[in-house]
């Protein structure tokens, strides 16, 4: 059993094929983790008690010899099959942008309503995970807001606040890594779940209830997620919240809130497998789908920038009564590693003037300093989003593999035999 | 028709040419060899991490003297290119007998052949292949060895692919035609690895076109 | 090493350098070119699939989460408010130390 995972958490997810790989070290410059043993030109192994599942080694290695070895698709094959089993689909943002790929589309193709159509045809429920992406804002927006109004502007809150600055917990990869690493922080990370973590309660007591009438034991979560570590994340011990009420209701079952998880290519798999093809599937709307409603601010959550962005659009309008003038917050939007800005506000309640401090860092890597700040209680910032994989997750370990790129957004690095 | 004795000598490789060949010696011959050890990968970690340690150093010995050889001596490298591209009817000749060597070595019988200047056509396919190559190897290697976060995947698959494969053929040309064929040719083997030099009624041998036009006494 | 024959000097006209060192250039230049292009455009697809996201963004008519009817009906029909003991139970959780895991 490894040391750092908890009872029943997925692990050893992802694997480097002995017989494939040459020890050329690309994969250790993509690690956040320094989760790979292995010299120049010998082979390369992962370290699992301290590897993220990311995947970021899996999408990057030029010889295509790191595996994603969970394997649900056949299960969820049975399940569909299955005429008890009310199988939901929950299809995060960055799936949109980038199933097509895997039959032959351009990357950025948004095939929203191909995959609905695609996902019914197989016999999925639909739940998008852009509502719980809003949800996730509703909740960490409202900690965020409260914390503000704690330590900023001195007003006593009736709930237990963490401390600022808040980091975003939306991200799993990034979550176990403050977990492994640096423990003694993890105060500052949002108590709101990620959007996987709610879609799961929301779907087996709300869905159940309102949506889908059927009992909740019935229901089966398959997440659909442009991201490996979100195997591991559906299989937290704690990630129950939906069978824990039940049982105050009177239920007895015991169950994960999200029942497994599929990456973006494993779902092109399994619709290939049912002769299912995006390219020419009938698209569906999903129009009186109350689970597929969402805002733009929920559909930019796959992308770095997009969580903070989003954030920003209901906390300004929180805070100052009015909605943000530009929408379209350019500061956070782009590929540079670490993101900076000040958003003033003009506080609706007393007119007092603050100043919002964000940071945007994607790859795990570049947080360090941020952490370093806190550490020396020197951090400027109030509120600041992290994404693991570089891009966000339209980038995840998860996504089809683009042969023409890689996620080195930095500059430029020889990896050298001797470092 | 020059007239020689049997006490006239000629230098035939130049001490920068003969560095040159002894840096490709102890670059290419470990780097290749090296090379074909990490296609297999036999050894564990600590054993295949030693190989390509050896495979760098030999690889980057190749590179710089290539380099090296290539800005200090232009004209030789001229000379190698005029050499290597000149083909006439006499090359045709020769080679549709491959120059005699299998009837030699194999049926002991010894043929007329082409008279060759100071290549011979064999030596001049290899040379183009040799160039060619030594630049593929070198320029594959490197994209390996330093860009690698940075280059897209199927780029560096196809650059593995070619390293390898122009790796092997060098190889395969090298041990398995270049050296044999060197050490037939005794005397070219003391010339190239000693100091240069061939006595010149054992140059006309294999090189007779050369002695008559392109030598000079020494002035 | 005692020798009284050489080779004939190597003669390389001005023509012939110019012409050799033109097409050096050349083909470094245009493998340079090649290969910067490449690596700049290693990101591109990152590039792409986030604009699909902000496409999908711009297409919406809703595009603060606030602002989502049917997030907010749930919340009614959940009877419960952001950061609610409903909403704790439902979508908080607290954090692990995995160094003494």
């Amino acid at each position: 059993m490894a040391k750092s995972y908890q009872t029943n958490e997925l692990h050893g997810i992802i694997q480097i094929d002995s017989k494939i790989c040459k020890g050329c070290d690309s994969c250790k410059s993509f690690c956040p983790a320094e989760a790979i043993d292995g010299a120049y030109g010998a082979t390369h192994h992962i370290n699992d008690d301290k590897c993220l599942q990311c995947g970021q080694c899996l999408v990057n290695c030029p010889f295509g010899s790191i595996k994603d070895t969970s394997d649900a698709v056949d299960e969820v094959i049975q399940k569909l099959q299955d005429q008890k089993t009310t199988v939901v689909a929950m299809i995060a943002p960055a799936v949109r942008v980038a199933l097509g790929e895997e039959f032959g589309m351009k990357p950025g193709e948004l095939v929203t309503e191909r995959v609905y159509g695609a996902l019914k045809n197989a016999g999925f429920k639909i739940m998008d995970v852009n509502f719980a992406a809003d949800n996730t804002i509703m909740e960490e927006g409202t900690e965020l807001i409260e914390k503000i109004q704690k330590y900023v502007l001195n007003q006593p809150q009736e709930h237990e606040l963490g401390p600022l600055p808040q980091f975003t917990s939306c991200c799993p990869a990034w979550v176990r890594y403050m977990e492994l690493y640096h423990p003694d922080l993890r105060e500052h990370l949002s108590s709101a779940k990620s959007p996987q973590g709610m879609a799961g309660p929301v779907a087996k007591i709300y869905g159940a209830q309102e949506i889908w009438k059927v009992p909740p034991e019935q229901i089966y979560c398959v997440g659909v997620y442009p991201c490996t570590a979100k195997k591991f994340e559906a299989s937290r011990p704690e990630f129950t919240s939906a069978a824990d009420y039940w049982k105050t209701k009177g239920h007895s079952a015991i169950y994960q809130d999200t029942d497994v998880v599929l990456t973006t290519r494993d779902l092109a798999r399994l619709l290939k497998k049912l002769s299912i093809d995006i390219c020419t599937v009938e698209p569906i709307e999903e129009k009186d789908n109350p689970l597929a409603e969402y805002t733009g601010a929920g559909t930019i959550f796959g992308t770095t920038g997009g969580v903070m962005e989003a954030a920003l659009r209901t906390a300004y309008f929180v805070l100052t009564g009015k909605e943000l003038a530009d929408l379209e917050y350019a500061p956070v939007r782009g590929l540079q590693q670490v993101k900076t800005a000040e958003v003033p506000l003009k506080l609706a309640e007393s007119g007092r003037e603050i100043v919002l401090k964000i940071a945007v860092v994607h790859g795990t890597k570049n947080v360090e300093p941020l952490l370093r700040e806190i550490e020396q209680g020197i951090s400027p910032y109030h509120f600041i989003e992290v994404m693991n994989c570089p891009g966000g997750c339209v980038n995840g370990g998860g996504q089809p593999i683009n042969p023409m790129g890689t996620s080195w957004v930095g500059k430029f690095k020889a990896i050298l035999p001797w470092s | 028709m020059k007239i020689f004795d049997d006490h006239d000598v000629v230098l035939k490789h130049t001490l920068p040419v003969r560095l040159f060949h002894w840096c490709l010696v102890l670059g290419f011959l470990p780097a290749g060899i090296t090379g074909i050890v990490l296609f297999f990968r036999p050894f564990g970690p600590e054993g295949m991490h030693f190989v390509m340690q050896i495979h760098i150093v030999g690889a980057w010995l190749l590179s710089l003297a290539c380099l090296g050889f290539f800005v200090f001596q232009p004209k030789r490298v001229a000379a190698f290119w005029r050499e290597i591209f000149s083909w006439t009817k006499r090359d045709i000749d020769w080679m549709k007998v491959s120059g005699g060597y299998p009837q030699k070595i194999f049926l002991g019988k010894e043929i007329s052949v082409p008279l060759m200047r100071k290549m011979n056509s064999g030596q001049k396919l290899m040379g183009i292949f040799v160039f060619f190559g030594a630049i593929i190897i070198i320029v594959t290697g490197l994209i390996l060895y330093v860009a690698l976060p940075l280059v897209p995947k199927e780029t560096v698959w196809y650059v593995d692919k070619i390293h390898l494969v122009v790796g092997v053929c060098l190889l395969g040309a090298v041990c398995g035609g270049h050296i044999p064929l060197g050490m037939y040719n005794w005397q070219e083997f003391i010339c190239m690895f000693g100091d240069g030099t061939i006595k010149v009624k054992d140059a006309v041998k294999h090189n007779k076109l050369w002695v008559e036009e392109d030598i000079e006494k020494v002035k | 090493m005692k020798y009284n024959y050489v080779e004939k000097a190597v003669q390389v006209t001005r023509r012939e350098f110019l012409g050799m060192t033109g097409i050096v250039a050349a083909v470094l230049w245009t493998g340079a070119y090649a290969v910067t292009d490449i690596v700049e455009d290693r990101n591109k697809y990152i590039k792409m699939r986030a604009d699909g996201l902000y496409k999908d963004d711009e297409k919406h008519a809703v595009r603060q989460s606030h602002k989502n009817k049917s997030l907010m009906s749930m919340y009614d029909k959940l009877a419960a408010k952001p950061m609610s003991p409903l909403a704790e139970e439902l979508f908080h959780t607290k954090y692990v130390d995995r160094a003494i895991l």
